[in-house]
């Protein structure tokens, strides 16, 4: 469960996001829309605690924002997915070792590593790419090697930053109905976009964000 | 332990990567820790250098030749009364022609028909390295005494040694500490740079849930390998040179070079840890947010 309360958080430069009021079941799928500047990624940033927040709180599962030591919010992280519009993979490193990263954080042995990068490839369709570094894949293959790094950690929920920014439209299609295959089986998403074409339709909830204030939800 | 070899493996890439400034920490520990070898080695052997040197200090007197042997045995026991005479050896005429005897193989008696050798003594000069002896003031007592003739020693260039060998040590210290911290500022120096290269890395893992000690081991592993590196590298020189040496300096000046591997060994590692866990924490502390 995610709980945002009176969030703001306002930038030196201003720009930031100003008494946000929402909250996010379990399960659910929703989508964070709205035009390029509206403080989509702000608010993301906010609720990974990249940010903290200047006014409100945030309460993702047990961890909530007030007062959070360091340490907390690296084991509240480990139960959250990002996934990025420009994908953050290490371009030093082959397929496997950066899929593998977040189990060598939480400390899994070598072979459960070996055994679960393989099952999450095999998931995202990139099965047998292991030793392909990230310059060798194409930008839709690097988007999935992104949500299977996400993935691996068994996260509770999701947090996509314009995911499909990259991408071409069919592409864009195929991951968003991989995020709904990903929710059915339990995990919450909440998938930042400006592109509202691309989600119409889909029965998501809906939330839109304007100049940094939460319009409808 | 998987975790631990990963977090190793990362330290030793890091090191890798950066292979020149990494061999110029690795030089600067090598160095601290050369000079430090050399002094504990020199003040192990201080005394022992001091003793040996000053076994060697003696003052040989001659007396006038009228001089009695009574009269001789009298002064004599006067010279032993001075501050810094440890003791002293009689040569009468008698002991001086058989010395000339066996040094030149000639009976000067059948040469000259007398002997024309002057009783002499030997003075020796205490030890202890406790107190630094003033030879000047002794060789002075010594002049007053109007039954001496000649006085010969080498004092002047024994104390001079002991000067330059003071000196040496003084120097060396500076050094030490110049160079202490010059190895601290490169280690932290090479370490920076490698979080620098590392930045996506490390906002990766931070963005993934690690820990600030997970993130931070690899640099500290990196910084301590260095040492590690420096300490093997110095030790072995070290020790290859006292070997080497230990047989010369026997051979020439019949001195042993006093040491112990075990504390040297020990002394190194230590300080290169002390020197390379000081200096990625402080890069690890300065430039990673
Ligand atoms: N790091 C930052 N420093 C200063 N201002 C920022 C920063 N990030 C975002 N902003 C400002 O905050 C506002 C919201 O930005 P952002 O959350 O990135 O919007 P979105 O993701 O919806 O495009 C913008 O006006 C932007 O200029
Ligand atoms: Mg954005």
């Amino acid at each position: 469960m995610i709980q945002l309360n009176n969030l703001s958080y306002t930038f030196e430069k201003g720009g930031g996001v100003s008494n946000i009021e929402m909250s996010m079941q379990d399960d659910e799928f929703a989508f964070l829309i709205g035009p390029t500047g509206s403080g989509k990624t702000t608010l993301l940033r906010l609720i990974y605690m990249d940010l903290l927040p200047q006014v409100g709180n945030v309460i993702i599962g047990e961890y909530d924002s007030d007062g959070i030591k360091q340490k907390q919010i690296a084991f509240m992280r480990r139960k959250v997915g990002m996934v990025f519009q420009d994908y953050h993979l290490l371009e030093d490193r082959n397929l496997f070792e950066n899929i593998a990263l977040p189990l060598h954080v939480i400390g899994c042995s070598k072979d459960e590593i070996v055994d679960r990068v393989k099952d999450s490839l095999d998931e995202v369709g990139l099965g047998g790419k292991e030793s392909h570094y990230p310059g060798e894949l194409s930008g839709g293959e690097q988007q999935r090697a992104c949500v299977a790094r996400a993935m691996i950690k068994e996260p509770d929920v999701i947090l996509a930053d314009e995911p499909t920014g990259n991408l071409d439209p069919v592409t864009s299609f195929e991951l968003i109905k991989f995020f709904e295959e990903i929710n059915r089986e339990g995990t919450a998403i909440l998938m930042a976009s400006h592109n509202y074409n691309l989600i119409k339709g889909r029965g998501h909830r809906i939330i839109e964000i304007r100049n940094g204030s939460i319009r409808k939800s | 332990m998987d975790k631990l070899a990963f977090l190793l493996s990362e330290g030793v890439k890091n090191l890798w990567r950066h292979k020149l400034t990494s061999f110029s920490s690795i030089f600067s520990i090598f160095l601290t820790l050369i000079i430090s070898g050399t002094l504990i080695i020199v003040s192990q052997n201080t005394s022992k250098v001091i003793e040996y040197l000053r076994d060697k200090y003696k003052i040989e007197v001659f007396f006038k030749n009228e001089i009695t042997f009574e009269k001789v045995e009298e002064v004599v026991s006067n010279i032993n009364k001075i501050n810094g005479v440890r003791s002293t050896t009689v040569i009468s005429k008698d002991d001086a022609e058989k010395i000339f005897k066996s040094q030149f193989g000639e009976d000067i008696m059948k040469i000259i028909g007398y002997n024309p050798l002057p009783i002499s003594c030997v003075v020796n000069i205490v030890k202890d390295d406790t107190k630094t002896i003033n030879i000047a003031s002794i060789i002075n007592k010594l002049k007053s005494f109007q039954e001496i003739d000649e006085i010969n020693y080498q004092g002047r260039i024994i104390s001079r040694i002991e000067g330059y060998y003071q000196l040496f040590v003084r120097l060396m210290t500076s050094i030490l500490i110049i160079v202490f911290f010059i190895s601290i500022f490169t280690i932290s120096n090479t370490i920076r740079l490698t979080i620098y290269a590392k930045e996506k890395l490390i906002e990766s893992l931070q963005l993934i849930g690690a820990t600030r000690s997970f993130v931070k081991a690899p640099f500290i592993i990196e910084g301590i390998l260095i040492g590690f590196i420096g300490s093997a590298l110095s030790s072995l020189l070290l020790i290859g040179l006292l070997e080497f040496s230990y047989d010369l300096i026997y051979t020439y000046l019949s001195f042993k070079i006093e040491y112990d591997i075990k504390l040297l060994i020990l002394t190194l590692c230590s300080l290169s840890i002390i020197i390379s866990f000081i200096g990625s924490s402080r890069a690890t502390a300065r430039f990673l947010k």
